[in-house]
């Protein structure tokens, strides 16, 4: 943020709420908070979150289409105008206090009566050989970001979800080929996205196909199929989904399910009275993000109405 | 609003702010014509001062813009260890460099140029104390952080690394790199993806890294923190 934004943080001060996250869901439980007069705290780890990292969006409602970056912006703009405070930082523990929790990382310490959880998730990874070893040479979980790196080149995506088609997509502004490599039988883009990628002359789809291994020299060459067939590609674009990121969350005992999310209610509430969860890292089954500001602006109404319990008790 | 407005509107609002002087230093190559008159032979030089004088322009003389041409002062090319133009410098009080830019401040990247002006003028900087604890386990060390224009969590990076190098006292410096611009620095460091933060020329990472894990980086070992 800007300094006279990210400057109002006070460490002495028990803040109302902190939001923990960076991405939409913290950002809309924010504004909701400050508007609420609530003294509001965001600390995360990426400004923006995941969907920075997209070249478009479409399906928000009310833009018609911007930018992943340009929606950050729009984020920024909207909590300036709230004075709504911003830490770039990574909470590593939470401690629960009679009457307050206390947040720590390694650079201070933070106190709120109210958290919502809103870390999302982290991009899952292959596992398989190479897949470290190119991270950066030719493995990306970005095509924004590292998609201008392959001019005319030729790369893969991994993965038949709406994300990866539209990573595909983005890579055929620079890539003279993109191929989409899933291992099952039809990809399972939003009609509109597919429709894209079938029209997509430099793109084209193998499927019920997983790779094992990435190979290379310098940089990516190759990527092997499970048919032992080695395929070149100077570029290995993963996009496999994401796993919650609620191991902070566990370790203070929130309950979270099979997948690892966090198990909230129709009032983003937790197992612990005072935390409250929202967005990716939570149990929905369809996660967008307008689904998660939805959770998220539920959350502070929530932790409003738990604040004002509470003054009635103490 | 086109965006290049959007931004300029920005760049007036936050430079405003600004409350302490300050000076940069920017080397360009200026060559003096046979009838006195001055023109910038570099090809990105004009564009990158009058981006410059906006920063300038809106700060309430707060922030001065001091242009260096390594054409009239040849020996500035070593004294300031110019290899290329045009450079931004932050130089500190004792005379040290803290940041160097081989890169524009403009769309995205303002936010963390911004920052990094107003903690120069001593604005409170979040990681200082930290930095300060752990001064003395951290060797005089250079980021290097290759970016592009385009890249989402680029700004993110660059802020924490460049409120490392003011908080440290100048142990820590750091180069930011525009690789589109660059692209020799680039290919020579192998960068495939954005962010890229190299460590002393020894460490790298790609993609996005949050603080903890560049002062890892930089002390080799675990943070020692009080609170
Ligand atoms: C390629 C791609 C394209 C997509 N396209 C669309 C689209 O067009 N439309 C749409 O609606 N959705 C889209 N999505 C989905 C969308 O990105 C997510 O649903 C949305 O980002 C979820 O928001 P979130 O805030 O819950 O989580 P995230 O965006 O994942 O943000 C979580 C934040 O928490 C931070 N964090 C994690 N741990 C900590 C910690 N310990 N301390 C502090 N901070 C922490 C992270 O760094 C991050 O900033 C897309 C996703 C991908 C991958």
């Amino acid at each position: 943020m800007f300094p006279t934004d990210s400057l109002g943080f006070d460490p002495e001060k028990i803040y109302d709420i902190i939001v923990l996250g960076g991405g939409p869901t913290a950002i809309g439980c924010a504004i909701y908070a400050a508007r609420f007069a609530m003294d509001v705290l965001i600390v995360g780890k990426t400004f923006g979150g995941l969907i920075a990292t997209t070249h478009i969006i479409e399906n928000y409602p009310g833009i018609t289409s911007v930018s992943g970056p340009g929606f950050m912006e729009m984020f920024r703009e909207h909590m300036q105008s709230l004075n709504i405070s911003y830490i770039s930082d990574e909470i590593g523990s939470i401690e629960q206090k009679e009457d307050y929790f206390v947040l720590q990382s390694f650079f201070q310490q933070f106190k709120a009566r109210t958290i919502c959880i809103a870390t999302g998730s982290e991009r899952r990874k292959l596992g398989i050989p190479g897949e470290e070893e190119f991270t950066g040479r030719g493995v990306s979980y970005c095509a924004t970001c590292d998609g201008p790196f392959f001019k005319d080149k030729v790369v893969c995506v991994i993965g038949g979800s709406d994300s990866a088609t539209k990573e595909a997509l983005f890579l055929t502004q620079n890539a003279k080929k993109v191929y989409i490599i899933y291992r099952g039988e039809e990809i399972r883009a939003e009609p509109i996205n597919k429709k894209r990628v079938y029209d997509n002359e430099k793109i084209e789809i193998i499927y019920k196909t997983n790779i094992t291994g990435i190979k290379g020299d310098n940089s990516v060459r190759a990527v092997i199929f499970d048919n032992g067939k080695e395929f070149e590609v100077d570029g290995v674009f993963i996009e496999i989904g994401s796993n919650p990121n609620s191991d902070l969350a566990k370790r203070i005992g929130v309950n979270t399910n099979e997948k690892g999310e966090i198990i909230i209610n129709r009032k983003s509430e937790t197992n612990i009275p005072g935390i409250f969860a929202a967005g990716d890292v939570a149990d929905a089954p369809f996660k967008q993000a307008i689904t998660g500001v939805a959770e998220g602006v539920i959350a502070a109404y929530s932790a409003f109405d738990y604040l004002k319990e509470m003054e009635i008790e103490y | 609003m086109s965006s290049d407005e959007h931004y300029k509107e920005i760049i007036r609002r936050e430079m405003a702010k600004l409350k302490t002087p300050v000076k940069l230093k920017v080397f360009t190559s200026q060559r003096i014509e046979a009838d006195g008159s001055k023109i910038r032979a570099c090809m990105d030089c004009s564009q990158f001062m009058t981006l410059l004088r906006i920063y300038e322009e809106n700060s309430n003389g707060m922030l001065t813009i001091e242009e260096m041409s390594i054409d009239d002062n040849p020996e500035f090319v070593k004294q300031y260890d110019i290899s290329r133009v045009p450079t931004i410098l932050f130089i500190d009080n004792n005379g040290r460099e803290v940041i160097r830019y081989l890169a524009a401040p403009q769309g995205a990247e303002i936010q963390p140029f911004i920052q990094s002006i107003f903690t120069f003028a001593g604005a409170p900087n979040y990681y200082e104390a930290t930095i300060k604890q752990n001064l003395n386990r951290i060797e005089p060390s250079t980021i290097k952080i290759m970016m592009t224009e385009t890249c989402p969590y680029c700004p993110q990076v660059i802020t924490i690394a460049n409120m490392f190098a003011l908080a440290s006292e100048g142990k820590i410096r750091t180069v930011i790199i525009d690789i589109n611009h660059n692209q020799d620095i680039g290919q020579y460091y192998d960068a495939a993806g954005v962010p890229y933060t190299i460590i002393n020329d020894q460490k790298t990472i790609t993609g996005m890294v949050g603080p903890n894990e560049i002062l890892r980086s930089l002390i080799g070992g675990n943070i020692r923190v009080s609170y």
